[in-house]
């Protein structure tokens, strides 16, 4: 028996092959005894493990074991490091898109009427200052009146390391299911 | 779920509720409750006491923080065993990250080895007591790679399809079965090889 079969009889013993293939499987382990040998010590194997994991006891005293787990926990709460509910994590999620399209949508409308409306004569007059009120982006901008130019790169500020830990939590698709 | 059958006072799901009100009180009898289970599921996976106690606590806090999430669709134990099995896994990759692989591990990773093993015809566990029984399977799990003992764990112990395991281990079904395949192979051997040395 090659490797592939190997697993493939596995999967069969797992339930883990559709109909199809799991009557090749069976079919194949009813005729040959290599491969029946394999499933006799899979379920063998499978036999003595289940329901057979040591039963083990936390080594520390029941109450030096909660002990820590509550001061931990009051310690973030006192801190204010709470997991937000799944609403505001995706209202979140939404402002982190809104507000950098938000602020590209001005930028440009802001630029489009500097063009169309003030025609530049001297170094100064193309100085033109575009504010951004938006806390979470920075752009940095060129204009080149010989080139007609005018570019705008927008980027998002540093974000907090609450906010990095939050986006990356291994637990949050377990979480959401 | 047994264990809170077994357990005089209320039920685990009404715990459950007063947690999620804010009571530390019943969220300390939920943690008294299972804190072994939760506890053994770390050792098995970590295979060191400290470490395994600092996880479970952590998985702990965990639950407590994300408790309003939770929405009974499994029983709370199993919900609180799938976060210290995260817990287990990030921690046991950032470890792989820090150490060599072993020589042995480069070669189970090949693959070839576990085909080469001999079939275990005769039942190693014949006749043994159940503690004694227990004692080699632990014995034995301990000298499994850490990516070999979680597969093993988490299909055999905790009955999640390969799928669920890739998903969790993040890596590809084919490898899930490989691995399982490997473990299964080798847990054999072992029983097998106690079961020679009783007898010799």
């Amino acid at each position: 028996m090659n490797g592939d079969l190997m697993l493939k009889v596995q999967a069969w013993v797992d339930g883990e092959l559709p109909g199809e293939e799991a009557r090749q499987v069976e079919a194949l382990v009813s005729g040959n005894k290599e491969a029946a040998a394999l499933v006799s010590e899979l379920r063998l194997t499978r036999g003595f493990l289940q329901g057979n994991e040591t039963a083990l006891k936390v080594p520390d005293s029941p109450e030096f074991y909660w002990s820590k787990i509550r001061r931990e926990i009051e310690r973030l709460d006192a801190s204010g490091q709470s997991v937000p509910a799944p609403s505001s994590a995706l209202w979140a999620a939404l402002r982190r898109f809104m507000v950098p399209a938000s602020g590209l949508a001005l930028v440009m409308i802001v630029a489009a009427l500097s063009f169309k409306y003030f025609s530049p004569a001297t170094f100064e007059d193309q100085m033109v200052e575009v504010e951004n009120l938006s806390e979470e982006m920075s752009s940095i901008s060129y204009r080149s009146q010989a080139d007609n130019m005018f570019v705008v790169y927008l980027y998002a500020k540093e974000q907090t390391k609450a906010e990095d830990e939050s986006q990356f939590d291994p637990l949050d698709d377990l979480l959401f299911q | 779920m047994a264990s809170h059958q077994e357990q005089p006072g209320p039920t685990d799901d009404v715990l459950v509720r007063r947690s999620q009100k804010g009571s530390m009180e019943a969220f300390e009898v939920l943690v008294g409750r299972h804190r072994d289970k939760i506890y053994a599921r770390a050792f098995s996976m970590m295979r060191n006491e400290d470490e395994a106690v600092d996880l479970s606590q952590e998985a702990w806090v965990k639950g407590w923080q994300r408790l309003k999430q939770f929405q009974g669709d499994s029983s709370f134990v199993t919900w609180m065993t799938r976060i210290v099995i995260n817990l287990c896994l990030d921690q046991l990759r950032k470890q792989k990250r820090q150490r060599a692989e072993s020589i042995e591990q480069l070669e189970e990773d090949l693959g070839g080895v576990e085909r080469q093993m001999p079939t275990v015809t005769v039942n190693p566990t014949e006749g043994l007591e159940r503690s004694e029984l227990r004692r080699r399977i632990d014995d034995a799990l301990g000298k499994l790679s850490y990516e070999h003992r979680t597969v093993l764990i988490l299909h055999e112990f905790e009955d999640l399809e390969y799928k669920e395991i890739a998903k969790r281990m993040e890596c590809s079904i084919g490898t899930v079965m490989s691995r399982l395949f490997y473990a299964r192979r080798k847990m054999a051997t072992l029983m097998a090889g106690y079961k020679r040395e009783e007898l010799s």
